[in-house]
């Protein structure tokens, strides 16, 4: 065995040990890289013009432009550089492809190509199922015409926008009318697709990796081809990865050193590096450009096999001399898929909030989510037993620290057997529940996608004789390797599967749950130990044939589906849903929340952590967050308060810890740092009016809760490639903290209006950046002028304790004295609010007086939500000193105004005139004019 | 209308009624703070501002402390006392205040209507009176025993620096006496190498006539070291041997047998030799522990049969070393195999101190055929309790043991507790006499011998001889007796002395298949079969006497130096119990003592059950 290397190592290897330990322990090398993947490889090798492709045939079709694309001339093809793969050099004659073109409401195009089905393809290419929204095929326009100019054809499209197919070359793209392209495909003649085939005598189509064999029966299938994005300072979008760039840097051209493209592939990446373009656990093919002059666009790629995307540098293509030189506001991408077809869309501007909304209206909104699940999260894997769940209940308690969520990792569970639980350690679930539940708080349990293969386990046997798990490429059920060892995979793409699934989370089905118990689904990716890259062959078969390398990256989303159906099925349709997802797929937000994995405890990853979850929100995905605290790892005490004082704005807010990790439960690092930490909870509890008002415009719009700066203020080009601070809604500015020891940090607030200290009231003029001293108490956040905050600033035990709260409003004026803001409220948990059972308000806030109205639509209030809550504080930030008193109208009394402070907070210095005890009540309509 | 009550508004909304004044007024208030808000205007606390009589408790925070708002939730920092006629008083956190959920037992945190909050405190109060009860007569109890331990514990430590400070009077005589003899023997053997280099000379002489016969002797010799090699050896010559074989300069292993060589080496971890044996041992225990770990692949196989009882450093050194291999290697693994690999990255499940997470239950439970609860694993495990959870647990466990250290585990102190104990014999019993001895035999010596004269006497320098070895042994036990007499003297014993005793004392406790031993002021440890875990030595007390503080103990893979936390309270037996382990190698016990019953703390019980008795509450009279 080892022994002869032992000895000859002893010494190296100690070095080696001091080595690892300052190293991160990613296994690079047990995952693929560009070059060892045949297909990324080919792409990038090709020269632009490579596409020989010409449109022909262009016709109308049920509304749509067809035509066919069709090789310029056959011998053309052989030509081209070899490099050496045996795919590439096929000399079968390619069959024409056939392009479709269909124009929506809101300026979206959509073109697909796919293989023509009437030529007898050898198997139909998958297209991702139950993603696009059914609404949205209902806003296809019909097409009544083409036409044609110069060797194009053009559609109209809703708007100042025209789609345009060239002919020859074949190239698509967007234009505002007559006038500048704003995205296009194919510029650069990059396009390529491998058409399925038979497979011919001596051909050998399996690819090896590493001690894994994928047979590839259909052989080669890949997709590829350029977009261009015009006008663009920066590309953003695409996640995941871990990044601590917001915008995507490039990846391949002049200027480039570490040459991997943006690669999309849904793995269990143990220990992952903070910033890499390598993928990690969801994928999202949606890319956003944004500029200063030109606004913003997005290019979705419905398409759920790997994807690799390069960002190509400025000149990286200089001296092919086919489109226009790069550099001039134009970004180019090179797009890669293994399998699948083309089916994308284009997303016109010209703001960002206007391309969220019309991605949203092709993938969904974020589901609105229940209102206990915005605040605060407690996990650790694992609280072990009951009497470690009561513990550290009652500890929050006795710190004063709000919580609303206990969360149970795969130990609670009898060896890994989901729907089970350990009766050792967990004797009386239901009691166990129904404690926390009394205080108002939740449980979350996880339950993974992979089943023990233990002839005892119901599920398993039930799984194994309805057929119902994923096949290997020999057809029989595969079998991987997990947490509970040997397991098999319910094949989620199968409605029916995916329905007796969600059957399983039923009280009758999951013994010992109640309803205040909801689910994490974690390793969905799916994360199978012994597999290729730690994740399933890509030649397993899913429900009707196809292959697991079809549908990777969807399969989480499917799990989730699932998941997320069945907890609905649970309550009756009246419950919401809460499923927190590790894996996630373009229309995740319809189905619940995603963190961003098992990230670790350093400064780094904090950091990271703002640029993911911003790319996420960009990318439809609202409802996301970091582990606070970082996974892996000790954190430093300054660094876990750090972590929970940015972590009160993630809108998933979540502390969790691996169990090789000290306890790190907040008032374990002296009284001080208990305090820091209760207070940034504090604030988030405080802000939960706001944070949920501003989670129903993401469910109306898909604007994101958390936002990038340049969402908010896109001419502003000092905001666009802003990592470290970000805005929740329109109001909050927030700066976070990201090393170990910061004094003072500098903050650009945004031009056009001046911004006021969250904590002290203190004033800023935007447009400019600020030196900021900086303490241990907090991180620098602020509100812009001319908003309206409401805030719940009394202190509970949790969220469900606040529902009767008063609020207070903090208003912040702007020059000429004004703001305006919105609230949201319903019951926070049932889909009444679906039938008109909230209350949005509008408060504005000029010439003197507050006016609060209504905003909800008069015709939906069949089923009235109502509260009897009052607004207990008015607080004005820039207003003239010198007023004393306010008259509250309607019901005409008088109530006094006095100079007050911000917050509650020991110490706090009065900065504010604050109106005392209006005492509206906020379902009224009511006006407060200063006196 | 100025102000606007809000509750009022909240309920009845267009009728404007002014609550009562009382109620409302005193609500949260301690009794002896009412005083403070009898005044019309009124200082918030922290001297920030004044409020008005009117504005307290109106639900609206106008001091940041909570001042003006002790009987509402309007003040995050405000704190509501409750009462609890029948039971004690409570102070909550103004976050209680109609929060829907009944904190005090008389229901007064929940008076808005919303929640149904029935008085229970008589109820409550009785448990709560019976468990104080209880608890009272344990210290008082423990107070007696304490203050016996105290008594015996001042004795005993006065004793002890009583007769440190004789061994040091007597160490520095015998010291002279040592020394006296020293020289004269440093004489005897000077006039005796003088003679012998005069033999030595004449001998020369005569070796130069007898060359012929010289020559034939030295193959002869050669032949017997090469004997040596082959045979059993003499320890000395052997180690000489070891390290030539070994190719290095390392002579200090003295060891023959594997398990002996693992251990030293384990220690200082360098030589290559023994590394090698190291590594066949652990190979050869895996290879035994096969059949409990079904199919589990060799790599892994190999890191949890090493124990992580000894020599972290060079587990780890191997541990990294198997990682390393397991990247290069994947091709080579099953399937399953790479499954535990790569599993065992998140868990690290196969690091050596895991083998006894591993080895019951959950093991034959990976191989998926077995059905075997991992009860087993989990029994007797008692989670781990909060700080403020009252000393009332357990006091069932009667197997309560006390170990002297003369224990086999740990040889330090085991060695010099045992030549403590032959001293101490002697030196009780006739200890003066036996000094008067000495110094009159070496005063016998010194006149007998004092002019030398050549040839050496040899009757007079054996005798010298002798006299100086056995005095300078009965020097180094003295020596080692002062310095671990002044080593125990050094700790802090507590207030009192009351943890002297401690001082001899281990404390166990058997939790299923581990016995956890406590020995105070040295160090603590896991046992399990043959294998002992360092969990820590001792570091201090903490807490003023409430925890013994255990750290830097063995390593953990992944993870922290181990540590113990005891928490101690008082009991009437020393138990040790509850052992747990809530954080990753971090330990926790509690023992129970009579030290920690305290007369102090038995006054605060006693008065703690006087209010609650006399606190009932006038519907509860008839009892």
């Amino acid at each position: 065995m080892a022994s002869s290397k032992l000895i000859s190592l002893s010494l190296l290897s100690l070095l080696f040990l001091l080595h690892l330990s300052t190293v991160s322990s990613w296994k690079k090398d047990e995952f693929r890289n560009c070059n060892q993947t045949p297909f990324c490889k080919r792409s990038r090798s090709r020269k632009p013009g490579h596409c020989n492709l010409v449109a022909t045939d262009v016709t109308l079709e049920n509304g749509d432009l067809t035509a066919k694309l069709l090789p310029q001339s056959p011998n053309q093809r052989i030509e081209e550089s070899k490099d050496g793969e045996e795919e590439e050099a096929a000399p079968e004659p390619p069959k024409p492809l056939i392009l479709k073109l269909s124009v929506y409401q809101n300026g979206i195009l959509r073109l697909k190509i796919d293989e023509d089905p009437s030529l007898d393809p050898p198997k139909k290419r998958f297209e991702v199922p139950d993603v696009i929204l059914s609404e949205f095929e209902e806003q296809k326009l019909w097409l009544q015409r083409v036409s044609t100019e110069g060797g194009s054809s053009i559609v109209y499209m809703d708007g100042d926008y025209e789609g345009v197919l060239r002919h020859d070359p074949f190239e698509v793209y967007v234009r505002r009318k007559g006038g500048d392209r704003v995205v296009s495909v194919n510029s650069n003649g990059l396009f390529d697709f491998e058409q399925l085939r038979k497979k011919r005598e001596g051909e050998d189509w399996e690819e090896r990796w590493r001690s894994h064999t994928d047979t590839r029966p259909y052989g080669p299938q890949s997709i590829s081809f350029d977009v261009s994005f015009y006008g663009a300072d920066f590309v953003y979008g695409i996640p995941e990865h871990a990044s601590t760039s917001l915008a995507l840097r490039p990846t391949r051209g002049p200027g480039v050193e570490d040459s991997e493209p943006y690669r999309l592939f849904n793995l269990d990446v143990f220990e992952f590096l903070h910033d890499s373009p390598f993928g990690i656990y969801g994928s999202i093919p949606f890319m956003l450009s944004h500029g200063k002059d030109h606004g913003t666009s997005g290019f979705f790629w419905l398409n759920a096999a790997e994807m690799q995307i390069d960002v190509l540098s400025s000149g990286w293509d200089a001296n092919s001399g086919i489109a226009e030189p790069s550099g001039r506001g134009r970004i180019d991408t090179l797009w890669m898929s293994e399998a699948g077809i083309v089916d994308t869309f284009f997303f016109m501007g010209p703001g960002p909030k206007d391309v969220a909304r019309r991605y949203a209206t092709v993938t969904g909104t974020s589901a609105m989510p229940q209102l206990f699940s915005t605040a605060y999260h407690q996990c650790r894997w694992n609280y072990r037993d009951e009497e470690d769940v009561e513990n550290v209940d009652t500890q929050f308690d006795e710190h004063d620290i709000p919580y609303d969520v206990l969360w149970l990792d795969i130990d609670h569970t009898d060896g890994k057997r989901y729907f089970t639980w350990d009766r050792a350690l967990f004797p009386h679930p239901e009691e166990m529940q129904r404690k926390l539940a009394a205080k108002g708080r939740h449980m979350v349990t996880i339950v993974d996608p992979h089943i023990k293969r233990d002839e005892s386990f119901p599920l398993h046997k039930e799984a194994t004789a309805k057929g119902y798990y994923v096949k290997d490429a020999s057809g029989r059920d595969y079998d991987g390797w997990c947490w509970p060892g040997s397991s098999s995979y319910p094949d989620m793409l199968n409605p029916e599967i995916r329905s007796w699934w969600g059957d399983k989370f039923s009280y009758e089905n999951y013994v010992g749950s109640t309803p205040s118990l909801y689910i994490w689904n974690d390793m969905n990716e799916p994360s199978v130990f012994n597999g290729p890259e730690v994740t399933m062959p890509r030649d397993a078969i899913h429900y009707g044939d196809v292959e697991h390398r079809e549908l990777h990256n969807a399969y989480g989303y499917y799990f989730h589906m699932s998941t997320s159906n069945g907890l609905l099925k649970r309550g009756d349709g009246k419950d919401r849903p809460f499923v927190l997802s590790r894996a996630f797929f373009a229309g995740t937000q319809r189905y619940g929340a995603v963190w961003t994995g098992d990230n670790s405890a350093d400064w780094d990853h904090l950091r990271s952590s703002v640029p993911m979850i911003l790319t996420l929100g960009l990318t439809g995905l609202s409802f996301s967050g970091a582990d606070v605290g970082g996974f892996f790892g000790n954190p430093e005490p300054e660094l876990l308060v750090r972590w929970y004082q940015l972590g009160a704005y993630y809108p998933f807010f979540r502390g969790h810890a691996h169990h090789d990790t000290k306890r790190r439960e907040p008032w374990l690092f002296g009284e001080q740092n208990t305090a820091r930490i209760r207070d940034a909870i504090h604030i988030r509890y405080a802000l939960l009016p706001y944070f949920y008002t501003m989670f129903r415009e993401a469910n109306t719009s898909g604007i994101p809760v958390m936002r990038p700066l340049w969402m908010e203020f896109p001419a502003d080009d000092a905001t666009f490639n802003n990592d470290e601070a970000f805005m929740i809604g329109n109001s909050i500015l927030v700066q976070g903290i990201y090393s170990e020891g910061v004094k003072s940090t500098t903050v650009y607030l945004p031009e056009g209006q001046s911004w006021y200290d969250l904590r002290n009231g203190a004033a800023y003029r935007g447009g400019v950046s600020h030196k900021l001293e900086v303490t241990q108490e907090s991180i620098p956040a602020f509100q812009k002028a001319g908003t309206i905050v409401p805030r719940k600033d009394r202190f509970r035990r949790g969220s469900t304790q606040m529902v009767n709260d008063p609020y207070t409003l903090v208003i912040a004026l702007n020059g000429s004295l004004a703001a305006e803001g919105e609230l949201y409220i319903d019951d926070g948990k049932s889909y009444d609010f679906k039938k008109g059972a909230y209350i949005h308000r509008r408060f504005v806030f000029s010439d003197g007086k507050l006016i609060s109205s209504n905003i909800a639509p008069t015709n939906s209030g069949k089923q009235p939500y109502s509260s009897n809550c009052v607004i207990e504080r008015i607080i004005l930030l820039g207003l003239p000193s010198g007023a004393k008193g306010a008259l509250v109208e309607p019901a005409n009394y008088r109530t006094d105004i006095e100079p007050g402070t911000l917050t509650l907070r020991g110490g706090s210095i009065p900065v504010a005139r604050v109106i005392r005890k209006p005492n509206v009540r906020i379902t009224d309509d009511w006006t407060i004019k200063i006196l | 209308m100025k102000t606007h009550n809000f509750y009022s508004f909240l309920f009845l909304i267009s009728i404007a009624i002014s609550a009562s004044a009382f109620s409302i007024d005193l609500l949260g208030i301690a009794p002896e703070d009412e005083k403070y808000y009898k005044a019309d205007v009124i200082k918030c606390k922290d001297g920030s501002k004044k409020f008005k009589r009117e504005q307290l408790n109106d639900e609206f925070c106008d001091c940041p402390d909570g001042t003006d708002e002790p009987g509402t939730s309007a003040c995050p920092e405000g704190k509501f006392y409750c009462r609890n006629a029948g039971h004690s008083p409570l102070i909550l956190y103004s976050s209680r205040v109609n929060d829907g959920i009944c904190d005090c037992c008389d229901g007064s945190d929940e008076y808005d209507g919303k929640a149904k909050c029935p008085n229970t405190c008589w109820e409550a109060g009785k448990v709560a009176r019976e468990k104080l009860k209880k608890k009272i007569a344990t210290y008082q109890e423990g107070v007696t025993l304490r203050k016996k331990e105290v008594e015996q514990a001042k004795q005993a430590f006065s004793k002890d620096e009583a007769d440190l400070l004789k061994l040091k009077n007597e160490e520095k005589i015998l010291k002279g006496l040592v020394q006296q003899l020293k020289e004269q023997k440093e004489q005897i053997e000077k006039a005796e190498e003088q003679e012998r280099l005069k033999k030595e000379k004449e001998k020369k002489l005569r070796e130069a006539e007898e060359n012929a016969s010289e020559q034939e002797k030295k193959p002869i010799e050669k032949h017997e070291t090469e004997e040596h090699i082959d045979e059993v050896p003499h320890p000395k010559e052997e180690n000489a041997d070891a390290a030539v074989e070994a190719g290095s300069g390392d002579n200090s292993q003295s060891g023959t047998s594997p398990s002996n060589v693992i251990k030293q080496e384990t220690a200082e971890g360098s030589d290559g030799t023994v590394v090698k044996d190291e590594s066949k041992a652990s190979v050869d225990h895996a290879a035994k522990q096969e059949g409990a770990e079904a199919n589990a692949g060799t790599v892994i196989k190999d890191e949890r049969g090493h124990d992580a009882g000894t020599g972290t450093e060079a587990f780890a050194d191997h541990a990294a070393k198997q990682e390393q291999e397991k990247s290069d290697t994947i091709e080579g693994l099953s399937k399953e195999e790479l499954g535990r690999l790569v599993a065992s990255r998140w868990t690290g499940e196969n690091a050596g101190q895991q083998t006894k997470e591993l080895d019951n239950a959950k093991e034959e439970e990976d191989d998926g055929s077995s059905e075997i609860p991992e009860a087993a694993e989990n029994d007797g495990y008692d989670g781990y309790s909060s700080a403020t959870d009252e000393d009332d647990r357990k006091y069932d466990n009667d197997e309560m043991e006390e170990h002297n250290m003369d224990d086999e585990h740990d040889d330090r102190d085991n060695s010099y507790n045992s030549d403590v104990e032959d001293y101490s014999d002697s030196k009780t019993l006739h200890s003066q006499s036996w000094l008067d001895k000495l110094q009159q035999t070496v005063r016998n010596i010194l006149q007998a011998v004092s002019l030398f004269k050549t040839p050496v006497d040899i009757s007079e320098a054996a005798r010298v001889r002798k006299e100086y070895d056995e005095s300078s042994q009965k020097l180094s036990k003295m020596q080692s007796r002062i310095s671990s007499l002044s080593e125990k003297l050094k700790h802090d014993f507590g207030m009192e002395k009351e943890f002297y005793s401690f001082y001899d004392h281990c404390f166990e406790s058997k939790q299923n298949k581990y016995v956890y031993k406590v020995c105070p002021f040295k160090q603590a440890s896991q046992v399990e079969g043959h294998s002992t875990t360092q969990l820590g030595r001792w570091e201090k007390f903490e807490e003023s006497y409430r925890i013994m503080q255990f750290s830097s103990g063995d390593k953990c893979w992944n993870g922290p130096d181990r540590s113990l936390k005891v928490r101690l309270r008082c009991g009437l037996k020393n138990e040790l119990a509850d052992v747990d382990e809530p954080s990753r190698c971090e330990y926790v016990a509690v023992l129970s003592t009579p030290a920690l019953c305290l007369e102090e703390r038995l006054k605060e019980l006693h008065h703690k059950l006087d209010l609650m008795n006399t606190k009932e509450p006038k519907s509860h009279d008839e009892l």
